[in-house]
């Protein structure tokens, strides 16, 4: 094989992230945590801009948070305390499906009861006219948790583990303090403030080095880019034209305020709220100190002022002299991630509306890529390089159609902006074949390419039967050895619901005893 | 089900104290530290969680499947030590009741039988020997809990499966239960060895661990009274 960088055989030994907001950090303590637990010989220095302000979106996760906090090697109590978070054990859709009063459904973390074993959908489907209530309560307990504000988990157990699946929600300035704290005074990664002014390029492409504008040069052998919006090496260096998707998701505006609690002892909402709007839709989402609410919406349906009436109106008069802070969106993703020895980690690879806290969990999956298998040579790199951008375009490809589902699905007529969703000329091609087969056929493994998909048939399953698919799976022999199969998991699920509906804690009580005594650690 | 009452001259003025009832409902008891020695020659010493902190207590366990003392029958508490929680299990310190006592009326310690705590209402020296005994054993779990809190800043603790083989097929876990980790012990520098030492931890650690042979114990009564027998206790 030829040797097209001309770098050979050279050791990757110096790896330079560029930014520091939450992409930034996780990207750096995810590498120097794992070249420590590795013996590996890397150095991980983050160059971060004094006059960049960070974004900060993303301050919902992913369940897939825990395993990145675990890997860094920040405790759970650490995480609870220093970044105001809480628990989301889910989403709750209001007015999605038809805008009456009563419209919501829940997309839990939860897989259905048995999901390793059967497939509730059909047998939830004909259980319907006897009484099975909600896909999602017949199948899980979570909707009821959420229902009934109660915790994930309670004081005695272990961290990272509960009594349902969880992730969070947390204050993403402060989440990027706690790791760059835990990233430079633990994991020993080198922090270097300056602006970054030219790259030097070898004579192969590769980046060879950043030169500040202070005239400090940081070299190294591989670099993250991190700088957000501004994409100063993916975009900047490399020029990897970026794919939009505005015909598809239409969301091009968000507007977000920050909203006390009325008391110190309001219930916290342990899952995300995601209120559907005229032109889009408002998030809801609590934290220990504050909700964060947030209107995501196309401008080419309703006007700014609109937009920000419609937040004002929701939040209530407790945010009437808050200020509103605007974001653009423009959605879509790079075509390319990994260019020769730079790749892109959080928005400067893609940004799309925040509908199911993808931000996130896109930054610890390419860190997953990344970190757990960093190439050891320059040479090893072309092939990681290609093996990532496929999976990544994957991964981009599969999100955009999974947010399309939420819309398409609507049969909201009652504004343009509904109207123009379900439009045949804004539904991926991908999307609309799986629809037409997921009429006969409930979603299940076998209808997705990749092994690990972002978003597997559990996730399909809640948003279709949640608004209401018209599907007619093949009738089930109520006889039949599965269908007594299905009838133990419900039954198991309505005990395990009871059961918790007794003893689960309060949300803020859990939150206040991990506050206050912190989790035991064994 | 009713909470803790102040203990009032009027309303308890019939109300006796009967120790040979203490601890028959409960599964559990938590430990002072001057009780680890006394307890042990009974009962295994492990430690759970505070539902309300998280933190973990030190306990004598006293139950394995059934929701029952296997401790108390015949009509006493069959053990060479009784955990002095179980005995004062039907009290609480309370500043707004006779000699700042508070009863909890659904203990099986309090009743019509036993010593009286008031006579002609005015109240026995009962209550003020209980309150003085309450006082010292808070004070003794304290201690307890000090000592356990430095095993968890070490590292020392380890979850404890306890699985019983019941006979007939069946399996029953217990959950929930930590002991000392004794590998994470030997594994300790030095130093830290003799810091523990020197404080006194070291030695209530071998009891505990020691003490956890005492689930043969509590399989033999367990096997006395209820069926079906527990055939094998494993410990993890």
């Amino acid at each position: 094989m030829s040797d097209r960088t001309g770098a050979g055989d050279r050791p990757v030994r110096r790896v330079v992230v560029v930014g520091g907001g939450s992409a930034g950090w996780i990207a750096a303590c995810r590498l120097a945590a794992s070249a420590g637990r590795t013996g590996g010989d890397v150095a991980v220095t983050l160059v971060e801009s004094r006059n960049v302000p960070t974004i900060g979106v993303g301050e919902g996760t992913w369940p897939t948070m825990r395993n990145t906090l675990a890997k860094i090697g920040i405790t759970e109590t650490d995480f609870i305390r220093s970044c105001d978070a809480a628990f989301k054990q889910g989403a709750r859709f209001v007015g999605w499906t038809d805008g009456t009063p009563g419209d919501a459904y829940y997309h839990p973390l939860n897989p259905p009861a048995g999901a390793t074993e059967i497939d509730m959908a059909p047998h939830w489907l004909h259980g319907r006219e006897k009484g099975a209530g909600d896909f999602a309560d017949w199948v899980d307990y979570q909707a009821m948790l959420c229902d009934a504000g109660l915790a994930p988990k309670s004081i005695v157990m272990p961290e990272y583990a509960g009594h349902a699946n969880y992730a969070y929600h947390l204050d993403a300035g402060k989440f990027a303090t706690l790791l760059r704290d835990h990233g430079v005074g633990v994991l020993g990664v080198e922090h270097v403030l300056g602006d970054v002014a030219t790259p030097r390029m070898t004579d192969h492409g590769d980046i060879a080095a950043l030169e500040l504008a202070d005239g400090r040069v940081v070299e190294g052998d591989f670099f993250v880019d991190c700088t957000g919006f501004a994409a100063l090496l993916i975009g900047g260096v490399y020029e990897v034209p970026f794919r939009r998707c505005g015909d598809i998701l239409f969301a091009d505006r968000a507007m977000a305020l920050q909203l006390p609690y009325e008391s110190e002892d309001d219930a916290i909402t342990c899952h995300t709220v995601a209120t559907a709007q005229d032109a889009g839709w408002i998030w809801d989402i609590g934290l220990w100190t504050r909700r964060g609410i947030g209107h995501v919406y196309s401008s080419a349906h309703i006007s700014d002022d609109a937009a920000e009436a419609a937040l004002r109106r929701y939040a209530g008069p407790g945010g009437d002299a808050l200020n509103v802070r605007r974001i653009t969106i423009d959605a879509g993703h790079r075509t390319r991630f990994w260019q020769n020895n730079c790749v892109a980690v959080g928005l400067s690879a893609g940004f799309i509306e925040p509908l199911e806290a993808s931000a996130l969990m896109l930054i610890e999956t390419s860190m997953d890529a990344i970190a757990d298998r960093l190439p050891r040579t320059r040479a090893a790199m072309d092939v990681m390089a290609r093996q990532f951008n496929a999976t990544f375009t994957h991964h981009w490809m599969r999100i955009i159609e999974f947010l399309k589902l939420h819309y398409v699905l609507t049969r909201r007529t009652d504004t343009e902006f509904w109207r123009d969703n379900v439009a045949a000329a804004s539904i991926p091609d991908g999307l609309r074949e799986r629809l037409e087969l997921w009429r006969h056929h409930s979603p299940g493994p076998q209808d997705f390419d990749h092994a690990r998909e972002v978003f597997s048939w559990p996730s399909y399953q809640y948003i279709l039967h949640g608004m209401g698919f018209a599907s007619a799976y093949p009738r089930v022999d109520p006889a039949s050895p599965d269908a007594a199969t299905a009838q133990r998991f419900a039954a198991r699920n309505a005990r395990a619901k009871d059961e918790l509906r007794a003893r689960a804690p309060r949300h803020r009580d859990v939150l206040r005893a991990i506050r206050e005594h912190g989790l035991q650690r064994v | 089900m009713t909470g803790p009452v102040p203990l009032c001259p009027t309303a308890h003025a019939a109300l006796r104290y009967d120790r040979h009832a203490a601890g028959a409902t409960r599964r559990f008891v938590r430990i002072g530290l001057s009780e680890l020695a006394f307890a042990a020659a009974d009962m295994p010493l492990c430690l759970a969680k505070d539902g309300q902190t998280g933190r973990f207590n030190l306990i004598a366990l006293m139950a394995l499947v059934e929701p029952a003392n296997l401790f108390v029958f015949g009509g006493g508490f069959q053990a060479t030590y009784v955990p002095r929680a179980a005995l004062l299990g039907g009290f609480r310190l309370h500043d707004g009741g006779v000699e700042g006592l508070a009863i909890d009326p659904a203990d099986p310690t309090l009743g019509e039988t036993g010593e009286p705590l008031f006579e002609q209402g005015a109240p026995t020296p009962l209550p003020g020997r209980i309150r003085t005994a309450l006082t010292e054993v808070i004070a003794d779990m304290q201690a307890a809990q000090a000592l356990v809190d430095r095993y968890a800043a070490l590292r020392l603790i380890r979850s404890l499966p306890l699985s019983l083989q019941l006979a007939g097929g069946g399996e029953h876990d217990l959950a929930g239960l930590y002991t000392i980790d004794e590998a994470a012990m030997r594994a300790l520098p030095d130093a830290a060895l003799i810091a523990l030492h020197r404080a006194d931890a070291l030695a209530p650690a071998a009891v505990m661990a020691a003490s956890l042979a005492q689930t043969e114990r509590l399989r033999q009564l367990h096997n006395a009274r209820f069926a079906p027998a527990v055939d094998r206790v494993t410990l993890g």
